[in-house]
């Protein structure tokens, strides 16, 4: 699309306006619904949300005045706090590694030919269709220390020797109730980004594979040359949602443990929910400093994608 | 007639048409008072939700009193309290809230006295007066209430070889060490997040202690409270329990015991329909005893209540909550809702109206008039929080530093 | 991906190799709803028993559910999940047209306003989110829920339509202003129905995506009559007790209308996810 055929199409277009009032009014009538929609639902709730952080709210909800930065001071103070910070930075490092690996092989899998290969993508939008909040609690039924399908396997097996005992409450203690909440949370976002890495791999024509063949390139090679290099777009898009999704998961956790016991399986977000039921002040903080991370993330995004494509926007 | 005229003739017309609907109108317009009640939800889901409940008293209120109109509002208890912070912060007040009661509105002078919205106040359960008071004047009215015991398996403690249910510490020990030789579990100790602090009030009580000494100052981390939570890790330790008690809560122990699963727990009246809907458990099979403590049984229990709390708004409604809570407030309701959700009425003629319908219960309500309550304070609602989250925590080698943070909690105040 | 005539064609063992990887991974992905179906149909009194299958298959739940209230959940759910795709589809389709055919002041900073958005999720400004409604006393209402989904994804929608509008030749509107057409003529008879695909992508997103919200539905409903479907099933979690049965078939039901939707349009997808990945 050339900047002449648009020239053009603006031109045409002029030749039509009624009024030169209605063509300035253009971008209000077609863009604004859509910044009013994003500027309101958005972005003052984050306005909203550093006011709040700064303010001294009663645990009953009654706004007292001002409290300078004494939440963010509570929020430091806070003997959990280290943990909660390290859990997070692990939790987020963990599954997105995890996932973005796993699905790349998946999207390589799913990319061959193979029959039943359309039954066997469907199978893979389950976990997406299904609600996160729903697959937590399946996994936490199948976790359970009395009954759960998971330790009637392993007792069948022979690893599990007693129910109701320490070895088969996954998630009562810390350790195992968050690596199997690692587990889930891959598991919820493997088909996004298989999907997303598939689609990436679809738009590669076959000649540039053909062209690595004729040269005498072996798989590995080919995959490593041309395959991960053309994939790029598509898997900084996955990577980035991906990050954001895990680092705001508030779900699995929550419909796990609790967060618990304690704050001991508990990341940022959970943690910013806990205190919402009695610190609003602190728990809004907290928001301001996950948003921060947020942001943080966001212009490292912005300066790969500015870097490497040299263009910025889409 | 003239165009001129017209106008006027229509204008003339049409204040008179106004003014004699007016006149109509304003009389029942003047007379119908519209209430709003809030309350909690009970239920664990739409078909046994309190909204069904209060429709039914506010249609028959209605029906008594057609110039006064109920609207029922339910509100799940995790967003109770909320709900009407928010309310009252937008100074839209309910006119009647059911669930918790909060000093704080008393101290603001938002609420009725219980004497002016209630024609016999005294029938209320003066046994929780206390709570629902501030500065010695009743405002908070006993709506539900209950108390606990100790239920046991009978059926377990007979293959275990125990002949009686445990009075002390150390008997409650080694009876939940035979059980735990069964494969079951000796004594399910429900220390989750949802509702820790019923648990952990009762082990304090069993050494003498509890959160505030007697005349009320915070005690949470006194040395009794430490010893006991020693006592309790111990338990724990020695695998008599469940494994990790601080993420267990009351829904699943008590499935559990219903299906025989558990030798002994603290439990409450709502156990028993979920004894009944697991049918693995006959009467026969289980039984209730007084809660062990350290030395002996204790003759105390700890007792919880739901209050009614009315806000005075501008004053102008005070007639109309009298008639409606004197309505809502009768025995065959107050039944009706101990029926429901296998609680305990708050008033003393509705509790002996219980006793003549449901006489398993009598025990219950009997322990009552001696039970201990929560702290009356202020504050409470944030301790209350901190132990549901953190007293999991104190099953450990450090129960100390836990009780320190909860004490610290207290003190510094809301 | 065709197959020219110098590639040798796979061993079929190959073949065999992909399906059975494939099907073994598939297996793994449904095995959890499975698990979520059986306890469903399990009768009451072998909630917690310790077997594989139940003795017998009792599908009771799915019909004891609709008289727990179930269906008031749906319907909010339906609305929400409705309202906001259509709000979504209304506002967006406009605005990612006319950035991608038209420069106009602003657009550089409405594109990056629209990237910089995309990350931002509810869970980051709940506190925010409470407050902002309760000031305006929106909490427990639909719209509210319709607003903050529709706001969620506005973004992801005007960065998929975007790219879709750009990939279609202006030429092609141009062909029709020459026939006397107006804008809008030729956004709905030309440029609409090429941008189909990537119009059902951003529909499905946006509707799976509200349909199985649960924080924010949680955190600005506070009565159980204006919950949706996730903050329903949640409260089957009860204060003595777990209806576990009731919990599983109403999860079992929630799904359907998602897996309606994507029968309806599949294929779609992962084409829209191409779209989005070309930049």
């Amino acid at each position: 699309m050339s900047l002449s055929t648009l020239e053009q199409g603006v031109v045409a277009q002029k030749r039509h306006r009624p009024t030169r009032f209605f063509s300035r009014l253009g971008p209000v009538l077609w863009v604004g619904p859509a910044v009013l929609l994003i500027a309101g639902v958005v972005l003052w709730p984050v306005v909203i949300m550093i006011e709040t952080a700064f303010q001294n709210i009663s645990p009953d909800g009654f706004i007292r005045g001002w409290a300078g930065w004494r939440n963010f001071v509570f929020l430091w103070q806070e003997p959990d706090l280290t943990g909660i910070l390290v859990r997070t930075v692990i939790w987020v490092a963990t599954i997105v590694v995890c996932t973005m690996l796993i699905s790349l092989a998946l999207a390589q899998l799913f990319n061959q030919k193979f029959p039943g290969r359309r039954a066997a993508r469907w199978a893979l939008i389950a976990p997406w269709a299904a609600s996160v909040m729903m697959t937590a609690i399946v996994f936490r039924w199948g976790l359970d220390a009395n009954n759960g399908v998971i330790n009637v396997f392993l007792h069948d097996i022979g690893l599990l020797a007693r129910f109701n005992s320490e070895a088969s409450d996954w998630l009562g203690s810390p350790g195992s109730a968050f690596a199997w909440m690692i587990v889930v949370a891959i598991f919820v976002s493997v088909p996004f980004s298989t999907y997303a890495l598939l689609a990436g791999l679809q738009s590669i024509p076959s000649d540039v594979y053909e062209a690595a063949r004729v040269d005498g390139a072996g798989v590995w090679r080919t995959y490593l040359g041309i395959t991960l290099p053309l994939l790029r777009p598509a898997f900084i898009v996955a990577l980035l949602i991906n990050v954001m999704n895990v680092f705001n998961s508030f779900p699995i956790i929550w419909e796990m443990t609790r967060g618990g016991p304690g704050h001991q399986t508990s990341t940022t977000t959970t943690f910013m929910y806990q205190l919402k039921q009695s610190y609003i002040g602190e728990s809004a903080a907290m928001s301001v400093v996950n948003f921060g991370l947020v942001l943080l993330i966001v212009l490292v995004y912005l300066r790969v994608t500015v870097w490497k494509s040299g263009t910025a926007e889409p | 007639m003239r165009i001129a005229c017209r106008p006027l003739f229509a204008g003339g017309m049409s204040a008179a048409f106004a003014l004699t609907l007016g006149l109509f109108a304003a009389e029942p317009a003047r007379a119908d008072t519209v209430l709003t009640l809030v309350a909690a939800d009970y239920g664990t889901g739409p078909a046994d939700s309190s909204q069904i409940y209060w429709q039914k008293i506010a249609d028959a209120f209605h029906a008594a009193n057609p110039s006064i109109t109920v609207k029922v509002q339910t509100v799940n208890w995790n967003d109770f309290d909320t709900k009407i912070q928010t309310m009252v912060q937008n100074r839209q007040y309910p006119d009647v809230t059911e669930g918790d009661y909060f000093s704080n509105y008393a101290q603001e002078g938002l609420l009725y006295k219980a004497s002016d919205v209630l024609s016999d106040p005294s029938n209320l359960m003066p046994a929780f007066k206390t709570l629902g008071s501030y500065e010695g004047v009743q405002y908070g009215m006993p709506f539900t209430t209950s108390s606990r015991a100790m239920f046991y398996n009978k059926k377990l403690f007979a293959q275990a070889g125990i002949a009686a249910p445990p009075k002390t510490w150390d008997e409650l020990m080694t009876d939940a060490g035979k059980i735990e030789a069964l494969g079951k579990i000796g004594y399910g100790m429900p220390l989750g997040p949802e509702e820790a602090q019923a648990e952990t009030f009762l082990w304090l009580l069993g050494n003498g202690g509890g959160f505030q000494t007697a005349d009320g100052k915070w005690d949470i981390n006194s040395p009794q409270n430490v010893e006991t939570l020693d006592f309790m890790t111990k338990l724990v330790k020695a695998g008599d329990t469940e494994p990790n008690p601080g993420t267990k809560n009351r829904a699943v122990i008590l499935e559990q015991f219903a299906q025989g699963q558990v030798g002994m727990l603290n439990g409450l009246t709502a156990l028993l329909p979920i004894i009944k809907q697991a049918g693995v458990l006959k009467d026969s099979d289980w039984g209730t005893a007084p809660i062990a403590g350290k030395t002996g049984p204790l003759d105390t229990t700890l007792g919880v209540c739901d209050f009614i709390a009315a806000f005075k708004t501008d004053g102008s409604k005070q007639e109309a909550i009298k008639k409606f809570l004197d309505f809502a407030m009768q025995d065959q309701y107050q039944v009706d809702f101990a029926q429901e959700y296998n609680l305990l009425p708050g008033t003393t003629s509705g509790a002996a109206a219980f006793v003549k319908v449901d006489p398993a219960l009598a025990s219950f309500v009997d322990a009552l008039p001696k039970a201990v309550q929560y702290p009356n304070s202020p504050v409470w609602a944030q301790v209350k929080t901190q132990i549901q989250q953190l007293i999991g925590t104190a099953i450990g080698p450090h129960p100390k530093a836990v009780l320190d943070s909860i004490q610290q909690t207290a003190l510094k105040g809301s | 991906m065709s197959a020219t005539t110098l590639r040798p064609k796979p061993w079929p063992w190959q073949r065999l190799v992909y399906a059975g990887l494939a099907y073994i991974v598939a297996a793994i992905f449904l095995l959890p709803y499975l698990e979520m179906i059986v306890s469903a149909l399990r009768p009451a009194n072998e909630m917690l028993a310790r077997t594989y299958l139940p003795s017998h298959f009792d599908i009771s739940a799915f019909f004891n559910i609709w008289k727990t209230g179930f269906g008031q959940h749906l319907r909010i759910s339906l609305e929400v999940a409705s309202g906001s795709t259509l709000l979504v589809l209304l506002v967006a389709i406009p605005a990612a047209y006319y950035t991608a055919r038209q420069r106009f002041r602003g657009r550089g900073a409405f594109m990056l306003l629209v990237l910089v958005t995309q990350m931002f999720q509810p869970t980051a400004m709940l506190v925010g989110l409470y407050r902002e409604f309760l000031d305006f006393g929106m909490l427990d209402s639909v719209v509210a829920l319709i607003l903050v989904n529709a706001g969620f994804n506005m973004a992801f929608a005007v960065w998929i339509l975007n790219a879709y509008v750009s990939a279609i030749p202006a030429e092609l509107e141009e062909a029709a202003f020459i026939d006397g057409s107006s804008r809008i003529g030729a956004l709905f008879r030309i440029t609409l129905p090429l941008a189909l695909p990537g119009i059902v992508t951003a529909l499905i997103f946006t509707f799976i995506s509200a349909w199985n919200e649960f924080i924010v539905a949680l955190t600005l409903t506070t009565s159980s009559a204006t919950e949706p479907l996730t903050v329903a099933l949640n409260s089957y979690i009860g204060q003595y007790q777990v209806d576990w049965s009731h919990l599983f078939a109403g999860s079992v039901i929630a799904t359907i209308p998602v897996i309606i939707l994507f029968a309806l349009i599949e294929g779609k997808v992962v084409g829209g996810l191409t779209a989005g990945s070309i930049k």
